[in-house]
């Protein structure tokens, strides 16, 4: 046992989040391995296995560019409007979000300055973190109407772009220790999700090689997980 | 049969609950072990099927929970989890007192598998740990 404990220890952060979407990717192929054997397929069917298709290789996607990027070092970052990426990755969750019966919400505030990032990592991690918090909110309580928000709002150390939603017990702790134990653990975060929660962190992973993490972070009154990201000076002046 | 359905993944629920239902079974979805445990005493199950990873409970520490109450202990329950039977060969005697029926792993089970599963349980007194 304890030889074991030692050999996933020594497992690198690639590795763990590999096994965490293995797991998470399980789910959508199972779903649609599992549809397609219904007697009857009906149109709307179909446009469900094809959104489960799409969001896992969207998930896919995110894993390889986290590590073409972990491999490059270099990364280039550009002036990008935080609305534009909200927009487009609210735009590619509207099907799967459908499908969840869950409402997608976008806020930002008006003139927010244009963040240093690199434009298709930061879509890639909001995409895989809305997928996660899509999921983790249709099992929440039936009778509340499920909604999720990609919200940016000004902060004391630049702009804080994330995903929000009214989940309660989403706590630093709670995604501290998640940290830890996703890739180790089947379900590192019990109280948000029942699967490896994998969108999330795969996000973290995306964003870490622009130099940025995901922290818990507030929204009004919804909570979230956002990324802290540095304005930028030069297009702020024009 | 009436069949209480614990599944935390909404799309694949629904996907299970319509092939159950084609079968002329009578399924009750739920996605917490709280809500199974009100289902469960509002209208007495014949049959449980369950996933064991549930948010914020330990599937098997909620069958410890429900075969508490006398009125539950003799309702066969199918485990039906991503969570492969290896991972809990060691407790396969806890899995037997707790009255699991089959194990079935969910990646590897067919629809077929599962109404097979069903059928076997509606008509014997099948008792043993697949």
């Amino acid at each position: 046992m304890e030889v074991h404990r030692e050999q996933i220890d020594k497992l690198s952060e690639n590795t763990r989040l590999l096994r965490a979407l293995a797991e998470q990717l399980k789910i959508p192929l199972l779903q649609i391995a599992r549809q397609t054997e219904l007697p009857k397929t009906t149109e709307y069917m179909l446009q469900d296995v094809n959104e489960q298709a799409s969001m896992a290789l969207r998930l896919l996607d995110g894993y390889l560019l986290s590590t073409q990027q972990i491999s490059r070092g270099d990364l280039e970052l550009q002036p990008t409007t935080v609305s534009s990426v909200l927009y487009d990755a609210a735009h590619n969750l509207a099907g799967i979000a459908k499908q969840y019966s869950c409402d997608l919400e976008l806020e930002t505030p008006y003139k927010l300055q244009p963040v240093l990032v690199h434009r298709e990592s930061f879509e890639a991690a909001i995409l895989a973190l809305g997928y996660s918090f899509i999921e983790a909110q249709a099992t929440q309580d039936d009778n509340q109407k499920k909604v999720i928000t990609l919200a940016a709002h000004r902060s004391r150390y630049g702009v804080a772009a994330g995903v929000y939603g009214r989940q309660e017990g989403l706590s630093t702790d709670m995604y501290r220790r998640a940290r830890s134990l996703y890739g180790r653990a089947r379900q590192p975060l019990p109280s948000l999700t029942s699967t490896s929660g994998a969108g999330i962190f795969l996000a973290d992973s995306l964003l870490e090689v622009m130099n940025t993490r995901l922290h818990v972070s507030h929204h009004h009154k919804l909570n979230g997980l956002a990324a802290i990201l540095l304005s930028s000076r030069q297009l702020s002046l024009i | 049969m009436n069949i209480l359905l614990i599944e935390p993944h909404q799309l694949l629920a629904s996907t299970y609950k319509q092939a159950l239902e084609g079968a002329d079974h009578s399924v009750a979805w739920c996605q917490k072990a709280q809500k199974a445990l009100h289902l469960a005493d509002n209208h007495v199950p014949d049959l449980v099927i369950m996933e064991l990873q549930l948010q914020q409970h330990n599937g098997i520490a909620f069958l410890h929970e429900f075969r508490s109450y006398a009125e539950w202990q003799a309702i066969p329950v199918i485990v039906h989890s991503l969570v492969p039977f290896n991972h809990y060969r060691a407790d396969k005697k806890n899995l037997e007192s707790l009255g699991i029926v089959a194990y079935l792993y969910k990646p590897v089970t067919s629809i077929k598998r599962l109404l097979d599963a069903v059928d076997q349980i509606s008509t014997s007194d099948l008792r043993a740990v697949a």
